[in-house]
C-alpha cells in the first residue's frame, strides 16, 4: 500500500487544538490505509517503506490524534487542553480515567501535567484514558 | 561470567593492551549509561529531575552522555520521563560511531542495520529533526523496536524500511552511511553474559562475508566524497579490521583519520599473519577503558 501526501491534515491541529499554522507547516502528512503519518524529511523512493516519520492520526469514524504526536506540537496548543495536577496524573499515567468536569469541547485532547504533554484524552463529560498500554506507568515505576 | 566464556576472550591477549585489566572488567557488570533526548528536554533539566527521584549520574567530559551510579528502580527505563521520550539508554560506546559519523541538519543519512535504534536517534537528536535518515533493518520484529522508539523520542524525519542491506537498493546516494554490522556481539557481553555464544572461527569468517556484502552494497550508495562509517560490536578483527582493509582495496574507498572524544586505542596491526594497513585510522573502544561495551570505528570516504 502506497503513503499518498494530504497536508490538509495540518488544518485539524490547528482547528482542534488551536497549534499556530506555521508549527504544523513544519510537517508534511501521509495517508496509507487508516494512519496518517506525519514526517519531516525528503521522500525517498524505497520499497517496502514501512513507516514515514510519527504516526500522528488514525481514521475510522472520527480522526483521533496519537499520544506520539500530540507528545511533539502539544507545547504549542492553545486550546482543548486539560491540565492535571500530580495525583491525578500519576494516576491517568497508569491508565485511570479521571471522573471530573473539564472547561474543554468534547472530542479529543491533550492531556498535560506542569510542562509534560501526557498524550491524548477523551473528553465526554469525564477524561477517559487515551494512553497506549506501552506507555504507561507501572508500580514499580518512580 | 563463566570461566569458560571467559577463556574465548585469551586468543586476544596479544592484541589487547592491558589485557589483565580487560578480562576484569569483562567479569564485572556494565553499568548503564544514558542519552538525554535534547529535542524534548534540556539535559540540565532531566538530571535534576530524574536526582530528585533519587538517581545519581556522572557526566562524561562534555558529552550527553550520563553514567547511573545509583537508582531507584531495577532498570533504568522504569520511570515516568522515560516513557516521555526524555532519554535513552544507551551505553557510551555505542554513542561512537554516531559521533564519527558527524551528523549535520539537512543531510540524507542512510543507517543500513539500525534497530533497536539507539544510533538512529542519536542521529536524528543532533540533526535536530531536520534532513532525512533511512533506518533500515531486514527484521521485521527489530523494527517494530526501532519504531516504537523513534515514536517514543518524538523523531519524525526518519523513514522505517524493510530492505536487505546485503543487495536491495535504498533509492538514492546518500551523505553519509552508518553501517553498524551484525556481529559477534563480544563487545556487549557484560551486558547479556548468559545470553553470549562464543563465535568459532567458522562464525566470524561468515559475519566477515556479510559485513563485506553490506560494505558493497553502501559503497553503491554514497555519494562522490560522502562517508560511511563502518562499526561492529565486536573484537575479533575478520570483523572489522579485515572487512575494511577489504573495502579499501577492493573499492577504492579511503580510510579517513577522525576525532573521537571518547578514549580509545588505535585498529590492530596484524592478525593470524593477515597486515591491515590503515589500522592507524582506526578506533577501538575497550571496557576497561571508561567502563563500557566495546566497539571497533572506522571512517570511510568514496573518492
Amino acid at each position: 500500500m502506497q503513503f499518498s501526501k494530504k497536508d490538509e491534515y495540518r488544518k485539524y491541529f490547528v482547528e482542534r487544538f488551536g497549534v499556530p499554522p506555521e508549527i504544523m507547516d513544519r510537517y508534511h502528512f501521509y495517508e496509507r490505509g487508516k494512519k496518517v503519518w506525519a514526517f519531516t524529511g525528503e521522500i525517498v523512493e524505497i520499497e517496502n517503506i514501512e513507516a514515514l516519520g510519527i504516526r500522528a492520526l488514525s481514521l475510522g469514524r472520527g480522526i483521533k490524534p496519537s499520544t506520539a504526536f500530540l507528545r511533539i506540537i502539544g507545547k504549542y496548543a492553545t486550546k482543548n487542553i486539560i491540565v492535571l495536577e500530580e495525583k491525578e496524573a500519576e494516576a491517568y499515567m497508569r491508565g485511570e480515567d479521571i471522573e471530573k468536569d473539564f472547561p474543554v469541547k468534547p472530542g479529543y485532547i491533550i492531556v498535560r501535567s506542569r510542562n509534560d504533554i501526557l498524550g491524548c484524552g477523551l473528553y465526554k463529560g469525564k477524561l477517559i484514558n487515551q494512553i497506549p498500554k506501552k506507555y504507561r506507568m507501572m508500580d514499580t515505576w518512580v | 561470567m563463566e570461566e569458560e566464556k571467559i577463556e574465548y576472550f585469551f586468543q586476544y591477549e596479544s592484541i589487547i593492551p592491558e589485557f589483565e585489566k580487560f578480562i576484569a572488567a569483562l567479569k564485572t557488570p556494565q553499568p548503564y549509561w544514558i542519552r538525554v533526548n535534547t529535542i524534548k528536554m534540556e539535559e540540565k533539566e532531566l538530571i535534576e529531575r530524574l536526582e530528585s527521584k533519587g538517581f545519581k549520574f556522572e557526566r562524561f567530559k562534555e558529552l550527553n552522555a550520563y553514567k547511573i551510579l545509583n537508582m531507584p528502580v531495577k532498570h533504568p527505563g522504569a520511570t515516568l520521563e522515560h516513557s516521555l521520550g526524555y532519554y535513552y539508554v544507551q551505553d557510551l560506546s555505542s554513542m561512537a560511531p554516531v559521533l564519527a559519523l558527524e551528523p549535520k541538519e539537512g543531510e540524507k543519512i542512510l543507517d543500513m542495520a539500525a534497530a533497536p535504534g539507539s544510533k538512529t536517534t542519536m542521529i536524528a537528536e543532533i540533526m535536530r529533526n531536520k534532513g532525512t535518515i533511512v533506518a533500515n533493518d531486514i527484521s521485521f520484529s527489530r523494527l517494530r523496536s526501532l519504531g516504537g522508539n523513534i515514536e517514543r523520542l518524538g523523531i519524525t524525519n526518519v523513514i522505517l524500511t524493510r530492505r536487505d542491506a546485503r543487495k536491495d537498493s535504498f533509492g538514492a546516494k546518500f551523505d553519509k552511511i552508518l553501517i553498524d554490522a551484525p556481529c559477534s556481539g563480544e563487545g556487549v557481553v557484560r551486558k547479556n553474559p548468559w545470553g553470549f555464544k562464543p563465535a568459532g572461527e567458522r562464525e566470524h569468517r561468515y559475519l566477515r562475508e556479510q559485513q563485506i556484502r553490506m560494505l558493497k552494497n553502501a559503497q553503491k550508495h554514497i555519494k562522490e566524497g560522502g562517508i560511511i562509517v563502518y562499526s561492529t560490536c565486536t573484537f575479533h578483527p575478520l570483523e572489522n579490521e579485515s572487512v575494511v582493509e577489504f573495502g579499501i582495496e577492493k573499492w577504492g574507498l579511503r580510510a579517513l583519520e577522525f576525532k573521537l572524544p571518547i578514549p580509545h586505542l588505535k585498529g590492530v596491526e596484524e592478525w593470524n599473519g593477515e597486515k591491515y594497513e590503515n589500522h592507524k585510522f582506526h578506533k577501538r573502544i575497550y571496557p576497561h577503558m571508561v567502563d563500557t561495551g566495546g566497539m571497533f570505528i572506522a571512517v570511510l570516504q568514496k573518492r
